[in-house]
């Protein structure tokens, strides 16, 4: 089952979903709407290899935006720590954004229960596109959970601002 | 309702998930990360006709040309005559603008077997045989279930798309 907006809001205030900044208006009838922030990360190397730890460049994002060519792919991030330790989140784009030919992620959208902090964007534009710090890119809805619910302890847990990719982690430790 | 990783490992015991093989060290808290094998599906073009060959991924990895498809498998054998499923990319390959699995996410209730994966690469990306690509959830149903037979859900190796058999692009 997915909550509804009116049930997010409930949640929110009895702690048991995570969203701050929490503005009212961001509610939708089934999701929450979440903002862009102010930095965007790109990797500096030209292959992308997951059992190294690429190269990359944090930026910010300028006062009258970041104009992403066709075929662009950088990370950024929600401004909202997200979370919830009860229902588990999924991101998805706002509709509007993926009419502009952009991808706000890259077929991953689901998040473990459990992990709370900001949400990194996997940005990858088809078309040219200007985004602005501070617009509405993206949405998170909540679904509950059957079980008995574990908390998230991995390596993305407590993500402050733009992560980029820890998948070495997993080659260090012998097991791809 | 989406399973959690505890309730996932419980119906893998009551018959009703099938991960195989299963470690209980690739569970999350809500989905279960699964491998990718160790074949790719290549396409070319000779003529201006589409011709594909398989490739055995090498041990030093096999570089995916950006933005373009590939086809791959998944390790596992997985499935469930239960919960319908979802099966998408893991965040830490996302972030490296891998795409696996292009929009088409769903699993139908009743299919079992490896399935078939749609590798894109925004950048030049290395894949790895056997290395953890994905994750797959799975989700309580309603309504009267009729399992899914049709299809791709007899095939354990990289299944190129029908359509293409059917047009006859690539004989």
């Amino acid at each position: 089952m997915i909550l509804t907006g009116e049930e997010i809001k409930k949640r929110y205030r009895e702690g048991k979903i995570v969203i701050n900044p929490f503005i009212e208006m961001n509610i939708t009838t089934n999701s929450y709407d979440l903002i862009l922030g102010d930095k965007y990360l790109v990797y500096t190397t030209k292959i992308l290899d997951p059992a190294k730890n690429n190269p990359y460049e944090i930026r910010k994002i300028p006062e009258d935006g970041l104009v992403l060519k066709k075929g662009d792919f950088a990370l950024s991030y929600s401004k909202e720590i997200v979370g919830s330790n009860y229902y588990v989140p999924i991101i998805h784009a706002k509709s509007s954004i993926a009419r502009l030919g952009l991808f706000i992620h890259v077929t991953a959208d689901l998040i473990d229960i459990g992990s709370i902090g900001n949400i990194t964007f996997q940005l990858f534009a088809t078309m040219p596109v200007r985004i602005y710090s501070g617009m509405l890119i993206a949405q998170v809805s909540f679904w509950v959970p059957e079980g008995k619910i574990t908390l998230y302890d991995g390596k993305y847990k407590g993500s402050s601002g733009v992560r980029p990719s820890e998948a070495y982690q997993d080659f260090r430790r012998g097991c791809k | 309702m989406i399973l959690t990783g505890i309730e996932i490992e419980k119906q893998l015991n009551n018959g009703n998930i099938v991960i195989d093989p299963f470690i209980h060290e690739q569970l999350n808290p809500n989905s279960y990360n699964y491998r990718i094998g160790d074949e790719i599906i290549e396409f070319y073009y000779l003529d201006g006709k589409k011709m594909k060959r398989r490739v055995k991924i090498p041990s030093g990895g096999f570089q995916l040309e950006p933005q373009t498809i590939y086809l791959a498998s998944t390790y596992e054998i997985l499935g469930s005559k239960k919960y319908a499923m979802s099966l998408i990319g893991r965040s830490s390959l996302g972030r490296l603008s891998l795409f696996l699995q292009i929009s088409a996410n769903l699993g139908h209730t009743g299919s079992c077997h490896k399935w078939t994966l749609e590798l894109v690469s925004m950048k030049p990306f290395i894949i790895y045989s056997k290395m953890k690509v994905g994750q797959i959830s799975f989700w309580t149903n309603e309504g009267e279930i009729l399992l899914y037979h049709g299809g791709y859900s007899l095939f354990n190796l990289p299944t190129i798309s029908k359509l293409e058999e059917e047009n006859d692009i690539d004989r």
